[in-house]
């Protein structure tokens, strides 16, 4: 009975508070639209921006569902890349000596100017999307898993070697999980920034129908509100997309926060196995 | 040929110009509890690595068996000061942890850890967390995983050097009847001459630059092993020995 009311006020917390903090902007917004006369053309009320956005859903959803999917795929490839390159940059010195730089140099290039090139190569489809996307994303995870398996505690990967474990199971069952600190918070920077790489690639290298294009051209009619609202849709998938990274790894690293590890239905066989 | 589970034969192993341990020759019987003590950099350290094959020696050879292992690992149990349990696994999984990095955790291994867990009086805290155990049970936990390793041979690194007295001494009581009931043989480094006579059948005093043993005494002291034991003649005049070796004549 108490462990529940205390897990629904944790879930009170957890949720209500954000939720809280979003209606503030909103009242905010809408505070200073009305207290400062500011006008509908400069910037529109809430309600507006919002009502842009439900009246046109027909129109935005296929928009919305091809920014996702330049996000999502652009995310995974720049997560598995990102990983593979740290993982073989922290086992092989050498390659990380020869390689850190070029990965520097490839964050310095504005991603604008990375548009072009690609369009050439890729043609106006979302493969240039997915690049950019990825392009940003894999460097944080990169940086943080060469890190991250940089500081794996010695003892404890020799400790793995005295009991007669191969470097392939060593590095699983100890080194992946002692590293999931620093990959999952490269993760979610680079989850923060993919829905931007997703808009930047819409807007450089598009083909005429993306969500980066349709506020451009609501830009040039003058309908404040559709730009709005589109801001705010393209929030929602980038605070989306960031909350889910967030719930995998809370799924993932249980041991963070729990002291008593959950029971899985399917488990129960184990268990059970000596009653 | 010797009929020792353990024998070093001329072991040498040094660091640049540091001699960490200069040519030894050291036999360990089958089921003994032999306590290694010295001061701070005598090469206890480096000779636990040397037997458990995670440092090559520079002469001499390791046979465990009569089987050369030097150089090789996967041969003995090791655990150290610090307990080196891995937070993202839970009690049980880490008592089984051997297992799960050489080959397949079988139902049999996890009833071993679970009997063995309760036994020892773990048994409510098989699902936790290690994140939740007081140092004293992780220690345990970290014992019972080097248990679990199957292995004959176990290699202590001062393992209770980071507890308190009281806790300590709970520790060495566990220690010892673990080990009755396991019949394992111990090798066991502690800086603590107390904690060395009351544990071990045997101990073995090394000294520095160049690392080397120096004495190794027989301990008279019967089996089971008591509190009021620490009070003995017997205690009292083999601790007065080790410490005239250890520190010059101070005792
Ligand atoms: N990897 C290494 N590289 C260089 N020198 C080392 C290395 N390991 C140990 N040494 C040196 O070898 C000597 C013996 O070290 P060792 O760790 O075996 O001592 P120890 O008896 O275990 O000391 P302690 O009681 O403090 O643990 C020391 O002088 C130490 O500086
Ligand atoms: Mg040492």
């Amino acid at each position: 009975m108490r462990a529940t009311r205390r897990r629904l006020g944790l879930v009170a917390r957890n949720v209500g508070i954000p939720i809280l903090s979003l209606v503030l902007v909103l009242v905010l917004w809408q505070l200073i639209v009305v207290g400062f006369h500011v006008a509908s053309y400069v910037a529109p009320r809430p309600r507006a921006a919002i009502d842009a956005v439900t009246q046109n859903w027909s129109v935005l959803w296929p928009l919305v569902l091809g920014t996702i999917r330049e996000t999502v795929y652009g995310f995974v490839v720049g997560a598995a890349l990102g990983f593979f390159l740290g993982v073989i940059m922290a086992k092989v010195s050498f390659l990380q000596g020869l390689v850190y730089p070029v990965l520097v140099l490839s964050q310095a290039i504005p991603i604008i100017a990375l548009a072009a090139p690609l369009v050439l190569i890729l043609g106006f489809s979302t493969a240039p999307k997915i690049v950019i996307v990825a392009w940003i994303v894999f460097f944080p995870v990169t940086v943080n898993v060469i890190d991250g398996l940089s500081h794996v505690d010695r003892d404890l990967v020799n400790l793995a070697k005295v009991y007669g474990a191969s470097r392939w199971r060593t590095f699983w069952q100890i080194e992946i999980p002692a590293t999931s600190t620093p990959l999952f918070s490269g993760l979610k920077i680079g989850a923060t920034y993919a829905v931007t790489g997703a808009i930047i690639g819409e807007l450089a290298a598009s083909d005429g129908s993306s969500l980066a294009l349709y506020q451009e051209h609501a830009n040039s009619n003058l309908n404040t509100a559709a730009v709005y609202g589109t801001t705010m849709v393209m929030t929602a998938i980038g605070i989306s997309w960031f909350l889910l990274v967030v719930g995998v790894e809370v799924f993932a690293t249980p041991w963070r926060r729990r002291t008593v590890a959950r029971r899985w239905p399917w488990r129960r066989g184990r268990d059970l196995a000596d009653r | 040929m010797t009929d020792a589970l353990l024998a070093l034969r001329e072991v040498a192993k040094s660091f640049g110009d540091t001699v960490a341990l200069s040519p030894t020759t050291l036999d360990i019987a089958e089921g003994s509890f032999v306590a290694i003590v010295g001061p701070s950099g005598c090469g206890k350290s480096t000779l636990f690595n040397v037997i458990a094959g995670l440092l090559a020696p520079d002469a001499g050879a390791v046979l465990l068996s009569q089987r050369d292992v030097t150089g090789t690992t996967g041969h003995v149990g090791y655990m150290l000061q610090k307990d080196l349990l891995v937070p993202w696994r839970t009690v049980e999984d880490n008592i089984t942890m051997a297992k799960r990095l050489t080959g397949r955790v079988t139902t049999e291994d996890r009833s071993e850890a679970r009997r063995m867990a309760r036994a020892y009086g773990l048994g409510e805290f098989l699902r936790h967390y290690p994140s939740a155990l007081s140092g004293g049970m992780r220690q345990r936990v970290a014992f019972m995983r080097t248990l679990m390793t199957h292995q004959r041979l176990l290699l202590l690194d001062e393992p209770f050097g980071a507890l308190d007295a009281q806790t300590r001494l709970e520790m060495q009581q566990w220690l010892l009847q673990v080990w009755r009931d396991a019949e394992r043989t111990v090798l066991f480094i502690t800086h603590d001459v107390d904690e060395s006579i009351f544990l071990a059948d045997r101990v073995i005093v090394m000294s520095p630059r160049p690392g080397r043993v120096v004495a190794d005494f027989a301990n008279p002291l019967a089996r089971p092993r008591t509190l009021e034991m620490l009070t003995e003649p017997d205690f009292i005049a083999l601790k007065g020995q080790i410490m005239h070796l250890l520190h010059g004549g101070a005792a």
